[in-house]
């Protein structure tokens, strides 16, 4: 009677263990802001859906203009202490910002491009278009640049922004 | 005291004179065309030089840095087949089957992380894998040293290219990765036309705008767009795509690295480079033939949440499905790929077995 009740302890232990790495298995998915930051980020759903969102239209590659709500980019890079604003200008006007993708793909914005005292356009990491969370293609952070004719930059499943100077 | 000074001397001495070697070694410069780009990656602690180059060379085809003294890099990487050997599936020194299809080496220069799902970061993390993989070279790096060390010969070529008498581990891999950043293929036909030496045939013609337009058949173009992701003369980005072979995965592919489930069924998106003599394709090596391989992404995409958006919605036809490409532009295409076949690069004598010339 013993054998067995330890085998059955045994057992749900074993159970519960694998389900545990079945669990921590997979991450969740997140935007990581590094480089030149004075506070390094790591932004899970959960954090950007409390933030403030702003919503954009963009031109999208089906040729139509779709809204994409999502958290300004440009405050990402407030909050992690980037020189943006009053700060942007002399040597920091050198700057880029990188953003990276889950395929691969990159792309590159010099910060005045993000900084809305020297555009009127608002970049924004989209959590969500056309009032749905993005499909999961393309989510669940795609960046939105309005005002392109082209959606290239508008890039996919956004994991990483990264923050240097362009030494040349 | 007197000689225990005089000892250190004569040892700071040697050792500075190694380390002036080795940096004064001749550089090796690579040569590509400018239309390559210069994204290239090449560590700051490792530089091509002359001696390292000449050295990664012999050690590619060197038998002895496998368990069974019967196999070398290029046992499953053939110059004459762009660096790969035909099978589905290479053998290791055991004859145990790998998991993936043996990659090319083709123009890697240009590659940050290597294998089929990205995991290795440089070429000198990543020959560190079939060298020491039990099912692969199944031989331990310290091993290897000690096997190197026992063939005389190559004690000077170490020297010239690291400035030591020992043999380190990482110089193995030092010296194979430089050398496989030389293996650069730009002389093909397509190069050729690039250049403006080569006239392509219609058939050619064709297949290289087939290749590069994207589909819009509202205002009648016709395409495959191909190049979105094997874009640009490299036919190549560091790309990682779920290109619609499963729906459901019996490998996970970069998902296995990265732990996210939007990896999942992502492999890396391979250069075109060569590619009429890689056979077979696919990470699984499931096609055969290029044909094969058009067939799919005209016809045989599967669907799946992680599949690439950029094969989804494309058509040559209103609100089709799929490409929807006729049998002449495939064979269109495939005359384009044949284009990147570069003879001179799989006859390099640079390239070749130095123990056979």
């Amino acid at each position: 009677m013993r054998c067995i009740y330890c085998f059955l302890i045994f057992f749900f232990f074993m159970i519960n263990t694998s389900l545990l790495f079945a669990q921590s298995d997979t991450l969740k998915p997140s935007v990581t802001v590094d480089g030149e930051v004075t506070k390094p980020l790591k932004l899970y759903a959960a954090d950007i859906a409390k933030m403030k969102h702003s919503t954009v239209n963009v031109l999208s590659r089906d040729g139509k203009e779709h809204s994409y709500s999502g958290v300004p980019v440009l405050e990402i890079l407030n909050m992690a202490g980037v020189t943006m604003g009053k700060d942007l200008h002399g040597e920091n006007l050198s700057k880029y910002l990188l953003v990276k993708c889950a395929d691969g793909y990159e792309v590159l914005f010099s910060l005045a491009e993000i900084d809305t005292t020297f555009t009127n356009r608002t970049v924004v990491l989209a959590d969500s278009t056309d009032g749905k969370l993005l499909p999961s293609d393309r989510g669940p952070f795609q960046l939105a640049v309005p005002g392109e004719k082209k959606p290239a930059r508008s890039c996919f499943q956004v994991t990483e922004f990264i923050v240097k100077f362009a030494k040349e | 005291m007197r000689l225990s000074s005089t000892i250190v001397c004569i040892g700071l001495i040697i050792t500075l004179s190694a380390y002036s070697l080795h940096k004064t070694a001749k550089p090796y410069i690579i040569q590509y065309p400018a239309y390559f780009g210069n994204r290239i990656f090449v560590p700051d602690d490792n530089p091509e030089t002359d001696a390292g180059v000449a050295l990664g060379r012999m050690l590619f085809y060197e038998n002895a840095l496998s368990a069974n003294n019967k196999i070398s890099c290029a046992t499953c990487h053939k110059q004459e087949l762009a660096f790969t050997d035909e099978k589905k599936f290479s053998s290791g020194f055991d004859d145990s089957l790998q998991p993936r299809n043996t990659m090319s080496l083709v123009n890697l220069l240009w590659v940050r992380n290597f294998f089929w799902d990205g995991r290795a970061t440089g070429l000198e993390e990543q020959a560190k894998t079939p060298l020491t993989g039990i099912h692969e070279m199944g031989q331990s790096l310290t091993v290897s040293v000690e096997k190197l060390q026992q063939k005389k010969f190559y004690h000077p070529l170490f020297k010239n290219a690291f400035g030591s008498d020992t043999i380190g581990e990482d110089m193995i891999v030092k010296a194979l990765a430089q050398f496989v950043r030389t293996l650069v293929s730009a002389d093909s036909k397509y190069d050729k036309y690039l250049r403006g030496e080569y006239k392509p045939t219609q058939s050619e013609l064709n297949g290289i705008a087939l290749f590069y337009a994207a589909p819009d058949p509202a205002n009648n173009i016709r395409g495959a767009d191909c190049g979105h992701c094997h874009g640009g003369p490299k036919t190549y980005s560091e790309l990682y795509q779920n290109n619609g072979l499963d729906s459901v995965f019996t490998d996970a592919g970069r998902e296995q690295i990265t732990h996210q489930s939007f990896d999942e069924g992502r492999f890396r998106v391979v250069t075109l480079r060569n590619i009429a003599l890689t056979s077979p394709y696919m990470h699984d090596g499931r096609f055969k033939t290029l044909d094969e391989v058009i067939n799919h992404y005209n016809e045989h995409v599967l669907k799946s949440s992680t599949l690439s958006p950029f094969l989804q919605n494309k058509s040559n036809i209103v609100n089709g499905k799929q490409l929807d490409l006729n049998q002449k532009e495939k064979k269109d295409i495939v005359a384009f790929l044949n284009m990147l076949t570069d003879s001179s690069f799989i006859t390099n004598k640079n390239f070749s077995n130095p123990f056979l010339n």
